[in-house]
């Protein structure tokens, strides 16, 4: 039983680790893909390994309190839970992460445990851009997670279960199984939701690049910053496998994992660099009407079937 | 035995003679006078002592040497001994009031005072019906002199109208009795019963009808009653208890006899009459401001219902058992209080209920008041509740709808002025007006009270035949007042022990889902006692009614019966409203409060009265309520009613108000505790429904579904928008309670497992917020939150309460509000209810927004300059607190603890389709396993954490401004502080929702429109006494087009 | 004696008729006495039989025939009481008038007439 643990955390470093050099990897591919789009030469795609091993060196740090000083923690261990309780690849020990634990409710509310422990985290250091960033983030998040959710429960209509290994298994042989085919207004609805929650333009006000320059990642400095740096790989990567799984058929081997994943990321970069950037307001009313009624629509088509 | 005719006697002889006594002094003939009225009042008393102990069964009294029917007769059987010992017990404490006007004014007073009571007698006893006429005579002519005794403009007046309207109803006795007489050639009421049936064709009932007519009008039927109401705005208070509660009665009595001689076709008219006259009086009376006056529509509205109750039972032929219990508790109510409520009146001298604020600083005074409102308001232990409860049953047994909604909507009516005076009474102020309050005065008031308790305690006991359990909550209620005198901590601590033994004696009583609830409502309460210890001094009246409620709502849980559940309901209802009414500015709320509340309760009741009576098992409700099919009606009622309890969507107006007012600690146990009655009830449904598979719930369970995710978005919404800290909770609540019922109509194994665990939840989050930010409050002295901030350093403990609170109730893991939120899901997917599932999600997306905001701008952000010095919440609050984060840590790492035993109690009436596989939860969809989720979350937050501590040895810590702020270094927290209308962008988008109030509105209208029909209709009294003579004649053409039309 | 009966009732109609429509309180008192005298007579009629006498019983009429030579006695003594207690009324109607007359503003400058029954509307509603 012991040694079942021990090689079960083992295993999951493991997975953590391979997944973390992908996010990062990922993040750095794009940003230069990003910059190329805009006419920039562009940073190294290596970037953000850098990035990281600079933070994690420097020598002085600073923290207004305790939630501070927890924002990042909770924030790394919203990333690492999210991944965990997600079976990354199908029919692999290895990658199967403690998905065991919970079904696909679990990794929808796990998600929000690092963005909640980050918000309080920024709450305490008193700037009031943070307070504003995350009021925008809320607002927005609790708008896509509207055609999420509709998508998600369409799909779980579909297969008739929640477990999201049950689902990757109902998508096997052959690409017409994807829910992309069998489902596609859940999959168009939960692929909008996605700009949202990877803050792509046109919803990427809540970052807001250059009217909130400074703010949650000034005021996080140091050791604190490459803890979120280190987790923005993660957890994007661990949603993108979230959606892989739920509606492209998941992946039978890490190397389809990495094509998948880099895909759908590609794919939402290519809109988020087409457009302009909605205000929140708008956001909230875009993601509650077109996606929204297409997510509903996906749950009727699914509920008469 | 003595002979009754020695009190007529006694009142004549002495009457006669007191012309020449008083020439001997004034202390003579008052000795004589309070001497005849005791005299006068022992002799009934000794009479109703015979009747008791056996020894009589009443008496015949012929008079002149003859037999009737040659001969008057009166009677003094056992109805009239009661009656004529009431009027003369009124008649002494009403002689005691006016002492000092006796001692002044002329001998006639007294004089005119021994005749009025004598006429009262003499009306109940006669059994002849000239007769009958000779002493209304009597009385009126008495009346009016004692009116015209005080000689003001404003009694006279009202006097002249008086003697106009009396003069009207004589000349149709008089014609009305002699075709009687011509008909039927006696005089003798009981002759003239046995000759009834020449009492045919039209003339006939025209003889009828013109008595009966005229005793109708001296009950001052709607609308030809304006003369008697401003007798009662007038004329000095002591006289107008008796003329309001004492002459009423007896010409009530004189009905009463009348009876057997009409047919009994036309009880139904009569009951109409007394239903519109209830009914007007009611709506009139909710824009009078007046005392006086109000209590005028009040008595003319009791009356009302009087005559209705007499003559529907009539018409059903109810026996007379069941009438004496109706009629007489509904008397015996209206008598006592309304009588005393007059001489209340009288001592406090403020033209305006607003005005009545000085009551406070006379608190007996105010019980009084409270007890007497009680009472008029049909709420228990008053005896009026148990008339109109079993009033209620038996019309809805004989489907009379209308009936059943026209006395309600009365009811409320009536409640809705009555409370809004008590609630004047209760205010708050700095007022230290003294009233004048002789012992005199108050010594008949406080006998009333304390009759009337009597009362109630003989019917509960007696006719009710309740257990000391049931009247258990009254008991801690009376209690805890012995100990009023001592400290709060001293209080608590004895609160502690009452409802701990209470408690232990509960436990042995319960099983199952009882258990359960029993467990959340009076443990959650226990705990929450330690939090309200945190005040200081005295807390007058906080803990009897805290313990009264407490109890109550235990006893909820093993009510047997419907009455008992109701019973308690109401207790329950009393109790927090006055709860509530301690906390400040609480006027509005506190009314808004009790208006809902017993509208609820009228519901629950019809409800109730529409279901079939349950085998009288000795088994809670909840094991019997499923043994008998309740039908689709009944349990839409009682949907209604328990909807508005817990506030749902639409019904959700007293909530925000009233959590923000009452006071912070009883705001906890209303959220946390009180809202659970009402849970507690819909599983009274459930069971009700899943034990009855026949009936189609399809309807009423999806409805139902969709009001609670509807609740959950929209309190989302509006709590989100709140900038008190209060509102905002009092939101969450209505919208976590929505939840409950969404999961709990879902219907499944899984659906009732999450309701429970949301009912436990929602208990001990709310909990933990409301003590938490009731510490805040203390503190800061605001319920602002952009008038907070930063508060996490000066109160960690708080905030660590309200970040589980938080967590908790946003249903993120590893903490239990997950486990109840994907049962939740489950249940609805189960269900076939994908797109309330996808509603829910979206509350619960949007659930973030306000505890973000409550969390963030309360301990985060920037601290106020003034809040530099405050301390940490006071340990009395934080107990509790962490009562509650122990519960809800060992539930969040170990669910199968809670979860197996409740799923076994709920496998009694759906059965389980639930797998265990270790700790692992399996539905039909998914699968979920709390202790390993809480193992991992623990692990990956601990080895960044140790992570973090290794690599950061030299964090150094700021000061509160050092932030950088787009190249500025803020020194302001009010404009750093990123708090006030933090949503707005958020109201821009969906704000639509909310902000049309429509809720609010719709109220606002119905109150306005219910309002201003009231001062339409109350034109009427124009206050001219030939209108009030017109009214009166159309009135008589108009019944008797209706009831002799055919 | 159907003559008198209706005659009774017209003084009732005219007696409340009075009092529905003078606004002079003397005269609605008259109205009354009016109403009351109506009422009496409809009492006094309806125990009247043809022919018959006084129920007086003296040396004309004895006692043990009597119930055959006389009317109805009986509401011959309700007349009687039902005078005495009209007088009252009227007497303590008529108390009351002076009493209102006396507690009458007559500084006044817009002086309402203190015979009139308008001028005693304060209370209302």
């Amino acid at each position: 039983m012991t040694t079942q643990i021990f090689i079960k955390i083992g295993y999951a470093c493991i997975s953590i680790a391979v997944m973390v050099a992908y996010g990062l990897l990922t993040g750095g591919v794009m940003a230069r893909i990003r910059a190329r789009v805009y006419g920039r030469y562009g940073a190294p795609v290596w970037q953000p390994f850098l990035d990281i091993f600079k933070n994690l060196n420097k020598r002085t740090a600073i923290s207004h309190g305790m939630m501070f000083y927890l924002g990042p923690i909770f924030r790394f261990a919203g990333g690492l839970g999210t991944y965990l309780f997600i079976p990354a690849v199908f029919g692999s020990v290895l990658f199967a992460n403690f998905s065991g634990a919970g079904d696909i409710f679990l990794v929808m509310y796990f998600i929000f445990f690092g963005q909640l422990g980050m918000a309080l985290g920024a709450g305490e250091g008193g700037h009031p851009y943070s307070g504003i960033a995350i009021a925008r983030g809320l607002a927005q998040m609790s708008a896509f997670e509207v055609p999420f959710a509709l998508a998600v429960i369409s799909i779980v209509v579909q297969y008739d279960t929640f477990s999201i290994t049950e689902i990757v298994a109902a998508q096997q042989g052959g690409i017409l199984h994807w829910t992309m085919f069998t489902n596609p207004l859940a999959t168009i609805a939960a692929f909008i939701a996605l700009l949202g929650m990877n803050m792509q333009s046109p919803f990427d006000i809540v970052i807001a690049p250059q009217e909130i320059p400074i703010g949650p990642p000034t005021e996080f400095p140091s050791q604190f910053l490459s803890m979120l740096q280190t987790n923005r790989g993660l957890f994007l990567v661990a949603k993108l496998i979230l959606f892989m799984n739920l509606f492209y058929g998941g992946a039978t081997s890490v190397w389809i994992l990495f094509l998948k994943t880099f895909i759908i990321y590609l794919a939402n970069l290519f809109i988020g660099v087409s457009f302009p950037r909605y205000r929140i307001e708008q956001a909230i009313k875009f993601f509650l009407k077109y996606p929204t009624i297409i997510g509903i629509i996906a749950i009727i088509l699914m509920a008469m079937k | 035995m003595v002979n009754p005719l020695y009190m007529f006697i006694l009142f004549l002889a002495f009457g006669f003679l007191f012309a020449i006594l008083d020439k001997m002094g004034r202390k003579v003939t008052l000795t004589l006078f309070y001497g005849v009225l005791l005299a006068n009042f022992i002799i009934p008393l000794y009479w109703i002592w015979g009747i008791f102990s056996g020894t009589t069964s009443g008496t015949e009294i012929s008079t002149a040497g003859f037999m009737a029917p040659i001969s008057i007769n009166l009677r003094f059987g056992f109805e009239e001994i009661i009656i004529v010992l009431l009027v003369n017990f009124l008649g002494l404490l009403s002689a005691i009031y006016l002492s000092d006007k006796f001692k002044k004014s002329s001998i006639n007073g007294m004089i005119l005072f021994m005749v009025l009571l004598m006429s009262i007698d003499g009306l109940v006893m006669t059994r002849d019906i000239f007769n009958i006429f000779v002493f209304l005579e009597i009385l009126s002519i008495a009346t009016y002199s004692l009116i015209a005794i005080e000689k003001n403009r404003d009694s006279l007046s009202a006097g002249f109208k008086y003697m106009l309207a009396g003069g009207i109803a004589s000349a149709f006795i008089l014609i009305g009795i002699i075709f009687l007489y011509r008909f039927t050639g006696t005089l003798n009421l009981d002759d003239m019963i046995g000759k009834s049936h020449l009492l045919v064709g039209k003339a006939g009932f025209l003889s009828l009808y013109l008595f009966l007519f005229a005793i109708l009008l001296e009950l001052k039927p709607f609308p030809a009653n304006g003369w008697a109401l401003d007798v009662y705005q007038a004329v000095n208070e002591g006289l107008v208890a008796i003329i309001a509660v004492a002459s009423s009665a007896a010409i009530f009595f004189v009905l009463y006899k009348f009876l057997p001689l009409v047919p009994s076709e036309y009880y139904g008219y009569l009951g109409g009459v007394g239903l519109v006259t209830f009914f007007f009086s009611n709506l009139i009376g909710l824009k009078q401001k007046n005392p006086n006056r109000l209590l005028g529509y009040s008595s003319i509205a009791q009356m009302g219902l009087l005559l209705a109750t007499l003559s529907i039972l009539k018409s059903f032929g109810s026996n007379d058992l069941i009438i004496f219990q109706i009629v007489g508790g509904l008397f015996i109510n209206h008598f006592l209080a309304k009588a005393a409520l007059f001489w209340l009146v009288g001592i406090v001298k403020k033209n305006d209920i607003s005005a009545w604020t000085n009551l406070r600083t006379n608190p007996s005074l105010l019980i009084f008041l409270g007890v007497f409102i009680l009472a008029l308001s049909g709420l228990p232990p008053f005896p009026g509740f148990w008339a109109k409860w079993d009033f209620v049953m038996i019309l809805a047994s004989k489907g009379s709808y209308f009936s059943i909604i026209g006395i309600l909507l009365a009811s409320l009516f009536e409640i809705t002025y009555l409370f809004r005076w008590l609630g004047f009474a209760m205010k708050k102020t700095d007022s230290t007006e003294k009233i004048d309050l002789p012992i005199s005065k108050e010594f008949p008031i406080a006998i009333s009270a304390i009759a009337l308790l009597v009362f109630s305690v003989v019917t509960t006991y007696f006719f009710k035949e309740f257990s000391f359990i049931q009247i258990l909550p009254l008991v801690g209620l009376v209690l805890m007042y012995l100990f009023g005198y001592l400290p709060v901590k001293v209080k608590g601590f004895v609160a502690i022990v009452i409802i701990s033994t209470y408690a232990i004696k509960l436990y042995s009583l319960v099983s199952g889902l009882e258990l359960f609830f029993a467990a959340i409502l009076v443990v959650g309460s226990l705990v929450q006692i330690i939090a309200t210890m945190y005040r200081s001094g005295k807390r007058e009246g906080f803990y009897p009614f805290l313990v009264m409620m407490i109890i109550a709502i235990g006893n909820l849980v093993i009510a047997k019966t419907y009455l008992s559940f109701f019973f308690q309901w109401e207790l329950m209802t009393i109790a927090s409203y006055f709860l509530i009414m301690k906390g400040k500015e609480v006027t509005s709320a506190g009314l808004k409060y009790i208006i809902f509340s017993m509208g609820a309760a009228y519901f629950i009741m019809t409800g109730f009265a529409f279901a079939p009576v349950i085998p009288a098992i000795n088994l809670s409700l909840i094991n019997t309520i499923g043994m008998k099919h309740i039908g689709i009606l009944s349990l839409s009622l009682l949907s209604i009613g328990f909807l508005i309890k817990i506030g749902s969507l639409g019904f959700h107006v007293w909530v925000p108000d009233t959590y923000n007012k009452a006071d912070d600690d009883t705001t906890s146990y209303l959220s946390s505790i009180v809202s659970k009655a009402g849970i507690f009830g819909f599983f009274l449904l459930a069971v009700a429904i899943v034990k009855n598979a026949s009936l189609d719930t399809e309807l009423l369970l999806t409805i139902i579904g969709w009001i609670g995710v509807m609740t959950a978005i929209i309190a989302s919404i509006m709590a989100a928008f709140q900038e008190n800290v209060k509102k905002l909770i009092a939101y969450s609540s209505i919208g976590q309670l929505g939840y409950i019922i969404l999961a709990l109509s879902a219907f499944n194994h899984i659906g009732w497992l999450a309701a429970l665990n949301l009912t436990l939840n929602h208990m001990l989050f709310k909990l933990m917020i409301f003590l938490a930010i009731a510490g805040v409050i203390m503190r800061t002295k605001t319920t602002n939150m952009y008038e907070m901030g930063g508060l996490i350093k000066k109160m960690p403990w708080s905030y660590i309460s309200v970040l589980m609170g938080i967590i908790g109730l946003s249903g993120v893991p590893p903490l239990a509000g997950f486990g109840t939120k994907w049962m939740l899901y489950n249940a609805l997917i189960e269900r076939g209810w994908y797109l309330q599932a996808g509603a829910a999600l979206f509350a619960s997306g949007i659930a973030f927004l306000y505890l973000f905001r409550l969390i963030y701008t309360v301990f985060l952000g920037q601290a106020k300059p003034e809040h530099k010095d405050i301390k940490a919440a006071p340990l009395w609050l934080l107990i509790p607190q962490y009562i509650a984060i122990a519960v809800v840590m060992l539930i969040s790492m170990k669910p199968i603890l809670l979860l197996k035993p409740l799923s076994e109690m709920i496998s009694v009436y759906i059965p389980t389709n639930l797998g265990w596989v270790g700790d692992k939860l399996i539905t039909v969809n998914g699968y979920w396993n709390g202790s390993q989720v809480m193992n991992v979350t623990m692990i990956i937050f601990g080895i960044p954490f140790l992570w973090m501590l290794f690599i950061t040895r030299k964090v150094q810590k700021v000061k509160q401004f050092n932030i950088v702020f787009a190249a500025e270094r803020p020194d302001r927290p009010e404009t750093t502080h990123f708090a006030h209308n933090m949503y707005a962008h958020y109201n821009k988008a969906m704000g639509f929702l909310v902000t049309p109030k429509l809720a609010i509105k719709f109220w606002d209208r119905v109150s306005e429109w219910i309002s201003s029909s009231g001062a339409t209709l109350r034109n009427f009294y124009s206050g001219n006494g030939q209108t009030y003579l017109l009214q009166i004649i159309l009135y008589f053409i108009i019944l008797y087009s209706i009831m002799g039309g055919k | 004696m159907i003559l008198t009966t209706v005659l009774g009732f017209i003084l009732i109609i005219l007696g409340i008729w009075g009092m529905l429509t003078q606004k002079n309180l003397f005269k609605m008192v008259i109205g009354f006495s009016i109403l009351d005298s109506g009422i009496h007579l409809v009492i006094v009629s309806l125990g009247y039989i043809k022919d018959k006498t006084a129920p007086i019983i003296d040396s004309d009429i004895l006692a043990n025939n009597a119930s055959s030579q006389v009317v109805d006695p009986i509401p011959s003594a309700l007349v009687l009481t039902a005078i005495v207690i009209g007088l009252a009324v009227t007497a303590l109607m008529l108390t009351y008038i002076i009493q209102l007359v006396n507690t009458h503003n007559f500084d006044s400058k817009n002086m309402k007439d203190p015979l009139s029954i308008t001028s005693y509307e304060e209370l209302k509603w």
